[in-house]
């Protein structure tokens, strides 16, 4: 502020001469009229309702001279009150302080301007909070004033002394006001702070270039302590945002600017930018804190709350030290207190606790600890909602000042572990890649470096989305090579210009003020085209293809160091990552986005890119002791596939024969399982790798024959299709291979120094697969499926019909994709996970993490019902089983009545029976 | 004949090794089918006069009696050493080595004529070429219809042959099987 009062003392002209001349009365005239034209300029400061000047304004204007006089009488007091006000503060003599000499031909005393203190003082006063955000606000008004030519400036000496009595008197009836409020139920002023926002709102929208100073009301009401309110007045904030964001960046004028004078409009225009652009900012620097620290704008607390974790570190460290070193323990009472202790006394060194006695600090420590919890707590929803305010903002207006730190903030957070936050990082950040029109570039290129080094930042250990956005960059091509005959057009003119200037002095050497002038016209033409150049948004070719450069290079430097630190731990500590298979979590969106870009990879990256790649496609089968399995089969698949693509996207000329993943992909095969991998991986890199790829050995197409004929037969009919089509397409291209269809084992002279077919050979071209038979296709042929056992007999029938046209010339993918929906539409609550893959197909990209979940989330539910299942069962042979028993008992029993009823019978006949035999005897 | 000794066996397994890898494994535990016994056993290197033979064990028990210096020659001749002691590989190794090839090359149709009479393999002629190639290499070199056509070192790595032109060697010659014509005499 001191600063500023000096500054104002220098620059400004004096002010009113103490007895008023007739020419000043009708310059003042003019500024009374210029006033009332223009209000809203007068009304530069925020917190002054525009009702207090306007009557102020409204009065002078009315009562003319007397009034004037009135007003001047007034002020003089008010000086003379503010002097003796000063006086006991400080008092600077007249001689150490420079006078200055106005241009009346006064001189000024440092002391006579200090009445412009206060004023000051007042008007900014409460601004503290936002001082760094407001700063330029108040600059802006500073400045204007001094654009205001000298008359305009008495008149704002004059609102601003209005503004501190005004001021002045406000502050008890605020405090009145307060109590007042604080008697009306939460509920009444919850309300009425919503109808506020609102009308404010539609103030803005409706009229924005006059009501442009209501945004502060805005801020205002954002900076409130009920969280609701801070909620919907940011929302309601970032809809008015997005409605009146100009479609250009804001360039806060020069001093150069500022002293220049300009026309009203410009003025007004200048001064509704400015005020757009500081409650802009302060806007999003709260939501950026939002974001950071769930809500706390309270300074102290967070002062608080930071020594508060530095103490309680270091207060454990020496603990720690204590009890290992010096074998003494402390209770964690003492501990807490010590901890409470120390971080008191490292806040009270801090400045925002200037005046404040340590030991309050300390009392006070339980109240501001419990403010910090309840705001830790509101975190969650609070980011949310800062999180999509800044999503919002930065998609809307991706061209704005700010926006570097509102895309750190998107970057910050592209990869956290809440879904919702990261859908929105995700949508934001593919928005501003797709639409590049917005911005130019530039933010393309800012957020792609921020995710390298977030990548680098986080050792490669994020979701896999992080990489995922980079799918959706998009490079022109066609840009290269008109830039390229541009700069050799610039290099000629260049020359040529060089050749004029080298030319024109020797010409004309006496001629000076003719070069000079032509100088300065070339320099203002100069100026004047780069103004326009920042100014206009017409895409720049030369600085596209910079930016698309250094684009790329992110992007790959990003891809390569994914695929370095996947290959490391391989190598070095497998035990690390040997638990978790989802220790790669970046590799899948690596290598898509190495497939999408493999035309754009440069020739010198490509030894290295190829040999990562063999690693990690050898990956899973060479470190099988040490790391169990390191990586899936579909990333192995995946590896083999961009090794592939990158190969054939480069090298034209070169027909470069990628053996080592053609063996990976043999072995792969056999790891394969329908549910655990990904059919369609597997189907592409059988298309690109087999079907797409020039020539093959014959050993080689043999054995991959042999063993996709194998590999049908084991799997669900959509990925045995994709495997039938490959084969008939390597039987169609290899001639020599159809020996394979013969009856006949051993493969006569063609099988090569290997005559038995080994079936456990791990390279193809050692596997002698020639001297097999395809007796495979026998059984396919006699596939449940139609289709399957369609294909698998006209291609057993290939060798017979020799001249026959192959009708069907359907890529592996395409089959696999056909199969799959068509078995799904056969038994759709049967096959689970066919239906996951469909899933995965609707979205463009699909995510093996994803996948997995589905898998891990299937399972269990299997289980579930498995185990449910089974408990039903049990209790039925339970139930059997008790059921058996009771019947048992009670066939028991009941024998045994019978038993009993005989035994009686028994004895009731025995004397009879022995009487009779008695009888008979006799 | 007899079996090969220590420094001879590492001069021959060097030789192959190069042109193989860890094929070289097949080469040496290829279970033999040749001859008569059922149970014919592997192929063995047999050293005569200075050549070295690749035989499977059965006919070595046979060839045991023929006099050392009436036996001309048994299974597939694969190199000879030199009298300063090196090995050198001969065309008849190149089923041998081909069908347990490592690095290859495919020449154009074009170009296979000038390599069979003895030409090295210039960037021009070549069809195809196998990946992650390191120059001393051994390449086996193939017609484009995988007839092998001979061997040789390579003298550029596969990478170094993108940017050559079109006149740069990248294998050096060592055996065609147009010797069998152009040198009847000394194989």
């Amino acid at each position: 502020m001191g600063k500023k009062g000096q500054k104002q003392k220098i620059i400004l002209p004096p002010e009113l001469p103490p007895e008023t001349s007739d020419n000043e009365i009708e310059v003042s005239d003019e500024d009374l009229q210029f006033v009332d034209e223009n209000r809203d300029y007068a009304g530069f400061v925020s917190r002054l309702d525009t009702q207090s000047i306007t009557k102020h304004v409204t009065r002078v204007a009315d009562v003319k001279e007397d009034a004037l006089e009135a007003l001047y009488e007034k002020r003089l007091k008010k000086k003379q009150l503010q002097k003796e006000q000063e006086d006991n503060k400080l008092e600077v003599d007249p001689v150490d302080a420079l006078p200055v000499k106005t241009l009346d031909g006064q001189l000024l005393y440092r002391t006579a301007t200090k009445t412009s203190r206060p004023s000051e003082e007042g008007e900014t006063g409460d601004d503290d909070k936002e001082a760094t955000a407001d700063q330029s606000v108040v600059k802006l008004t500073k400045a204007e004033r001094r654009a205001k030519l000298k008359k305009s400036k008495k008149e704002a000496k004059k609102q601003g002394t209005e503004l501190a009595k005004t001021e002045v008197e406000q502050t008890p009836q605020a405090a009145v006001l307060d109590e007042v409020k604080k008697d009306i139920t939460a509920e009444e002023a919850f309300e009425d702070k919503k109808r506020k926002i609102a009308e404010l709102g539609i103030a803005v929208l409706s009229d924005p270039e006059s009501n442009i100073k209501s945004l502060k009301d805005f801020l205002q009401i954002c900076k409130d302590n009920d969280h609701a309110i801070v909620k919907l007045g940011l929302l309601s904030l970032l809809a008015v945002f997005k409605d009146i964001i100009p479609g250009y960046r804001i360039r806060l004028p020069t001093e150069k600017e500022l002293q220049m004078k300009v026309s009203k409009d410009v003025q007004k225009m200048r001064y509704y930018e400015s005020t757009l652009l500081s409650s802009y900012k302060v806007h999003c620097k709260s939501l950026i804190e939002g974001e950071m620290y769930g809500f706390g704008s309270n300074k102290k607390a967070k002062v608080l709350w930071r020594c508060m974790l530095m103490s309680v570190m270091k207060i454990l460290w020496l603990e720690r030290n204590a009890r290992v070193f010096e074998d003494k323990e402390m209770g964690i009472e003492d501990l807490f207190e010590r901890a409470k202790f120390s971080a008191s006394l490292w806040a009270a060194l801090d400045k925002e606790f200037k005046g404040f006695p340590f030991t309050l600090i300390i009392l006070n420590w339980g109240d501001a600890y419990l403010q910090r919890l309840a705001a830790l707590e509101k975190q969650s929803s609070f980011q949310h909602v800062a999180i999509r305010c800044i999503c919002t903002l930065l998609d809307a207006a991706p061209h704005f000042n700010f926006w570097e730190s509102l895309l750190g903030v998107v970057v910050r957070n592209i990869s956290s572990s809440d879904d919702v936050v990261r859908r929105l990082c995700c949508s934001t950040i593919k928005s501003i890649f797709t639409n590049e029109g917005k911005h130019g570039g530039e933010a393309t290129l800012e957020a792609v470096r921020l995710i390298a080094d977030h990548v680098k930042a986080h050792n490669c250990q994020l979701h896999p989305d992080t990489i995922e956005v980079f799918l959706h960059l998009s490079f022109a091509e066609d840009l290269g090579r008109s830039k390229k005959t541009d700069e050799k057009n610039k290099v000629k003119n260049k020359r040529n210009k060089k050749r004029k200037n080298v030319e024109e002095p020797s010409k004309l050497p006496e001629n000076d003020r003719k070069r000079s002038k032509r100088e300065l016209m070339s320099k203002m033409r100069g100026e004047v085209e780069a103004d326009y150049k920042s100014v206009a948004f017409t895409p720049d070719v030369i600085e596209q293809r910079r930016m698309q450069s250094e684009t790329l290079s992110a992007v790959f430097e990003t891809y390569f160091r994914v695929l370095k630190h996947t290959v490391q731990p391989v190598a070095a500590s497998s035990e690390a990552n040997a638990g978790a298979s989802g220790s790669h979590p970046l590799l899948a969106p690596c290598l898509r986005g190495l497939g999408k870009f493999s035309h754009l990879i440069d020739l010198d990256f490509m030894g290295d890119l190829i040999n990562h790649l063999r690693m990690l496609a050898a990956g899973g089968s060479n470190s099988e002791n040490t790391s169990g399995k390191s990586l899936t089969v579909s990333e192995r698949l995946q590896c083999c596939i961009v090794a592939f693509k990158v190969m054939k996207s480069n090298l034209d000329a070169l027909n470069v024969d990628l053996q080592d993943f053609f063996v990976q992909l043999y072995n792969i095969i056999l790891e394969y399982m329908p549910g655990r991998d990904q059919g369609e991986v597997l189907a592409e890199a059988l298309k690109i790798m087999l079907c797409e790829d020039r020539q093959h050995d014959m050993q080689k197409a043999a054995a991959f024959v042999k063993r996709l004929a194998t590999f049908s037969l084991c799997f669900g009919s959509a990925e045995s299709m994709a495997a039938l089509v490959t084969l008939k397409h390597l039987l169609q291209k290899n001639v020599k291979c159809r020996n394979l269809l013969e009856n006949d084992a051993g493969g006569g002279s063609v099988s090569g120094s290997i005559a038995k077919f080994q079936p456990y050979a791990s390279d193809p071209n050692l596997s002698g697969a020639l001297a097999s038979v395809l007796w495979e296709l026998n059984l396919l042929s006699k596939h449940y499926h139609g289709n399957i056992s369609t294909v698998a007999s006209s291609i057993s029938s290939m060798n017979i019909a020799h001249n026959q046209v192959f009708l069907s010339n359907v890529s592996p993918i395409q089959a696999f994709k056909d199969m799959s929906l068509e078995q799904q539409s056969l038994s759709p609550p049967n096959d689970l996970k066919q239906s996951n893959g469909k899933r995965k197909r609707g979205s463009v990209p699909f995510r093996a993490e994803h996948s997995l979940d589905t898998s891990s989330v299937d399972k269990d539910s299997l289980r579930k019902k498995l185990s449910s299942h089974f408990m039903l069962l049990r209790d039925i042979k339970e139930n059997q089983r008790l059921r058996s028993e009771l019947d048992h008992a009670t066939s028991s029993l009941q024998l045994y009545e019978e038993y009993k009823q005989q035994m009686g019978k028994d004895k009731r006949d025995k004397p009879e029976k022995r009487a009779r035999l008695n009888g008979l005897s006799k | 004949m007899r079996p090969l000794d220590e420094i001879e066996t590492t001069a021959v397994f060097e030789k192959i090794f190069k042109f193989t890898g860890n094929n070289l494994k097949n080469i040496v535990e290829n279970p033999s089918h040749e001859g008569p016994d059922a149970n014919a056993g592997r192929y063995c290197f047999r050293l005569n006069k200075t050549k070295v033979y690749y035989v499977s064990e059965s006919l070595v028990k046979r060839a045991t009696n023929i006099a050392r210096s009436n036996l001309v020659s048994l299974g597939t001749c694969i190199g000879k050493f030199t009298h300063a002691g090196n090995f050198h590989l001969t065309v008849q190794c190149l089923s041998l080595l081909a069908s347990n090839a490592k690095h290859k090359v495919w020449l154009k149709p074009t170009s296979e004529m000038s390599f069979l009479y003895g030409n090295h393999v210039l960037k021009g002629g070549l069809g195809r070429i196998t990946e992650n190639i390191v120059p001393g290499d051994g390449v086996i070199v193939f017609s484009m219809s995988d007839v092998p056509l001979g061997f040789g070192i390579a003298a550029k790595s596969t990478q170094d042959c993108r940017k050559m032109d079109p006149n740069g060697i990248v294998v050096l010659h060592q055996a065609d099987i147009g010797e069998y014509l152009r040198m009847e005499d000394e194989l």
